[in-house]
């Protein structure tokens, strides 16, 4: 904004403004009138369509065939423009700020590599749990898969500890796809973690996240709830956690967009910044003299 | 008998009596086609509702704090959570959201009045006489129960509950007239709004220039002119049926209840939006104020808010989970309410890197606006979970999602209007509002929130439904529903300390000058409060923060903005 007077400014004594009118009040009892009407009488009704027709015409004389204004006179009231805080400081970006982004992360194999070692790392601890607990290694996998089986209602111990050939699918199917994911989660999120990746992805994220499945299964899917040992569980959980971080950490890690220049990260071509192209032809610099 | 002329000492200038002045004063207000005092008018009218609604949450309270209650009979209940339900969305929400539009996009833009200052007024005083049409039906609506029945279908009001059979009398044609009646008030207001906003703007004032709160009131108002219009429509074919043999809704003749509720939530959900947009916009002005620096991502919240009023569109149906739609149906409504998260999420975001390393000062529209963030995310995340069908399944219509609503409606919206109203009072009349009262209202008013609405979500887990007027002793909610009305009394009380502070300072309040806060839109260049015309001069700009140029002539925002 500006407080030199620049061209085009108007500064006159007096301003132009709308002139006040009752004809928009009166308009509108006149629509509530007419709506009123029709839970109570009809008489309603048409006093209410007089009060429109006067409103209108009366509007319309308001504005046709010229708008009334009214002039208002400019008071001269000061206005300070200032602020106590003069001094203007400046965010000074430290180092620091930038460890966080990584300079340098996992491929994205690597994720899935870790992934696919965590989730038959956890295979060990869920079977050695069917078998000391229930003496099947089928128990874990039908509570994983169970929704494959199109026609259990409440199923007893003893079948959920048979072989059932569609929640063995349902279960490589859910185990697969989640262990994979986990695993790209952990290949992103590791090299973000300040110290102790494998601690904190391979055990303290494990032993949270059941935590947090602990406290709503019961409620989300309580017949569960009530079959799963949460202390099988929690191995389980820790043994992905664990071979899935000692797997993607031994990956070779590969530098991110984040160490490159800004117009390299924007994709903006530049003299400098790129190797030319074999087919490019001579520098146009060394052209000149 | 002589004829006698005394002499008069001097000219008599009769002084207008009071009774005259007040008169004039009145006739002031009446008349008016000022976008100051047409906003001054939704605000209050929004007031006095907003006390108006919350008397009548109370008395919902009184009556669930304890098991077979009988405070107020079921039909009276039934009365009280219709009423209540369609004041604060219709009555307070709307009217006070698009009363600050209408004092603020103006002086923000640098305009000396909306574009259309009539229409302006017709919007307002439809407003107003569709609420008090609303309000007749306590005196006049006559229901199932007899004469002097308020409407009592629930705010959605759904089909067939609204047919004649169930519906005897009048009462809901009272609902559907009124809120037709203010529906045209509002597509008024927004068709003003979106006018103003694109052809009235001052000098250099580009749309990438102009302040975020005027950006979120031009995308609501396309939201409103998109949505309002379902709902009328669908009003007035609830009318057809009623009154002339129609069967869009009634089910045994060939209608469809369940088209119904499609009309009613492609309204009803960007509705929230409408409401929640300027209340960001809100939290979008005071926060980069009190933080003592610009807005973080100009750019991506504009692009955010126009974002979340696209994906909103998109939505309606989760709220319909449980009326039996296909699974693709089911599954598109679900991944279209998580993306909602994601221009939400931006937004939060960004109003945190704009504290992120500010010199806060947390002053009471601060404070408000802090208490929002918080809340908002809360309520983002319940709107998440509720967004999973089988979730939904489980609790819908439930005290879960009234306290998930209620989170998004009070926690956000009513917490940021707190926080406007404190930011800009000093500017509609001049005088400061009292900090101290200003901090018992906050920190009561969160205490009572939390207390009422946080054991909200416990008692919708634990079952049990909304609109049930009472229960039996031996459903475990006893403990549960006394804290959340010892927690609604709480809110009570802060919610007068508020309307105490509102009369007390404008009686007695501190001088606040023209920019009391040190901000630095074009509103705070204006005396307090502005004259008629706003700017003696017209004013020219030359950055998103006008004010901070030329208090910082030797830093200005326009050397670094692109």
């Amino acid at each position: 904004m500006t407080t030199e007077s620049q061209p085009g400014d108007r500064q006159t004594a007096t301003i132009q403004m709308p002139a006040p009118t009752a004809w928009p009040i009166i308009l509108a009892f006149g629509c509530t009138l007419a709506a009123a009407g029709l839970v109570t009488s009809a008489g309603i009704s048409i006093l209410g369509g007089v009060f429109m027709l006067a409103g209108s015409i009366g509007w319309f004389r308001q504005v046709l065939p010229h708008e009334q204004h009214e002039e208002i006179s400019v008071a001269v009231q000061p206005v300070a423009i200032a602020s106590a805080r003069a001094l203007v400081d400046r965010i000074r970006l430290s180092p620091e700020h930038r460890a966080r982004l990584p300079v340098e992360t996992y491929p994205v194999v690597s994720g899935i590599k870790g992934g696919i070692a965590g989730g038959i790392a956890m295979i060990g601890p869920a079977l050695l749990y069917g078998l000391i607990a229930q003496h099947s290694i089928w128990y874990p996998v039908n509570l994983l898969g169970g929704a494959g089986v199109a026609h259990w209602q409440n199923p007893t111990t003893a079948e959920i500890a048979a072989f059932h050939w569609q929640s063995l699918f349902i279960a490589i199917v859910i185990h697969s796809f989640t262990c994979v994911l986990v695993g790209l989660l952990y290949g992103a999120m590791l090299p973000m973690l300040p110290r102790h990746p494998i601690l904190l992805g391979g055990v303290l994220a494990p032993v949270l996240w059941t935590g947090i499945l602990h406290s709503f299964m019961g409620i989300i899917n309580p017949a569960l709830a009530d079959r799963i040992s949460w202390s099988w569980f929690l191995v389980s959980q820790v043994a992905y956690g664990i071979t899935a971080g000692i797997v993607v950490a031994r990956q070779e890690r590969v530098p991110t967009d984040q160490s490159l220049p800004f117009a390299a990260r924007m994709g903006i071509e530049a003299p400098g910044m790129m190797h030319s192209r074999a087919d490019a032809g001579p520098s146009r610099d060394k052209d000149k003299p | 008998m002589a004829d006698h002329t005394l002499p008069i000492p001097g000219a008599i200038t009769a002084a207008p009596s009071r009774g005259a002045a007040l008169l004039e004063w009145l006739h002031g207000w009446v008349v008016t086609v000022d976008h100051k005092r047409l906003g001054i008018l939704y605000v209050v009218y929004a007031i006095f509702f907003l006390l108006v609604a919350g008397a009548e949450a109370l008395a919902m309270r009184i009556q669930l704090a304890i098991p077979g209650n009988h405070f107020v009979g079921p039909e009276t209940y039934n009365e009280l959570f219709t009423m209540h339900g369609t004041t604060m969305v219709f009555l307070v929400g709307m009217p006070i959201l698009f009363g600050f539009a209408n004092y603020l996009v103006p002086l923000m833009v640098g305009a000396r009045d909306m574009a259309f200052p009539r229409l302006n007024a017709f919007s307002f005083w439809l407003t107003a006489f569709g609420g008090l049409l609303l309000y007749f039906s306590f005196i006049g609506g006559f229901g199932l129960y007899g004469m002097g029945n308020a409407p009592d279908v629930g705010w959605f009001a759904y089909a067939p509950l609204t047919a004649k059979a169930f519906s005897p009398g009048h009462n809901t044609d009272y609902w559907a007239l009124s809120l037709i009646v203010m529906g045209f008030g509002t597509l008024g207001t927004a068709i003003n709004i979106i006018a103003t906003t694109l052809s009235m703007r001052c000098r250099g004032m580009t749309l990438f220039r102009m302040p975020l709160f005027v950006w979120l009131m031009l995308v609501v108002s396309g939201l409103t002119l998109i949505t309002i219009t379902p709902l009328t429509a669908a009003q007035i074919m609830l009318l057809i049926d009623r009154y002339v043999g129609g069967h869009f809704f009634d089910t045994q003749s060939g209608g469809s209840a369940v088209v119904w509720i499609h009309f009613f939530w492609i309204f009803g959900h960007p509705e929230v939006y409408v409401l929640v947009m300027p209340a960001f916009g809100i939290a979008s002005e005071i926060i980069p104020v009190f933080s003592r620096k610009a807005i973080f991502g100009y750019p991506a919240m504009v692009a955010a808010s126009v974002g979340i009023a696209f994906v909103s569109l998109g939505v309606w149906a989760h709220h319909m989970f449980t009326v039996g739609m296909t699974s693709v149906g089911n599954a598109f409504f679900v991944l279209s309410t998580m993306m909602v998260g994601i221009p939400t999420g931006i937004k939060i975001f960004n109003w945190l890197a704009t504290m992120w390393g500010g010199k806060i000062r947390f002053a009471t529209p601060m404070l408000f606006a802090t208490g929002f963030l918080f809340q908002f995310l809360i309520a983002g995340l319940t709107g998440i979970m509720l967004s999973v069908a089988p979730w939904d399944w489980q609790l819908h219509n439930s005290y879960f999602v009234i306290a998930h609503f209620h989170y998004v409606l009070v926690g956000g919206i009513v917490f940021c209007i707190f926080a406007a109203i404190y930011y800009w009072y000093p500017k509609a009349t001049g005088r400061m509002l009292s900090e101290t009262l200003g901090h018992w209202h906050f920190w009561l008013f969160l205490i009572g929130f939390h207390i009422t609405f946080d054991t909200m979500h416990l008692v919708g887990i634990l079952g049990m439904p909304r609109s049930i007027y009472t229960y039996e002793a031996d459903r475990g909610w006893n403990t549960l529903n006394m804290i959340i009305s010892a927690g609604g009394m709480i809110q009570g009380i802060a919610v007068l300390i508020f309307a105490w502070n509102l009369i007390d300072s404008f009686l007695h309040g501190k001088e606040a000058g023209n920019d009391p806060w040190d901000a630095w839109t074009l509103e705070w260049s204006t005396p307090s409060p502005p004259p008629a015309y706003n700017f003696g001069a017209d004013p020219v700009v030359r950055s998103r923060r006008p004010l901070w140029d030329l208090k910082h002539p030797n830093d200005p925002d326009w050397k670094y903005e692109q």
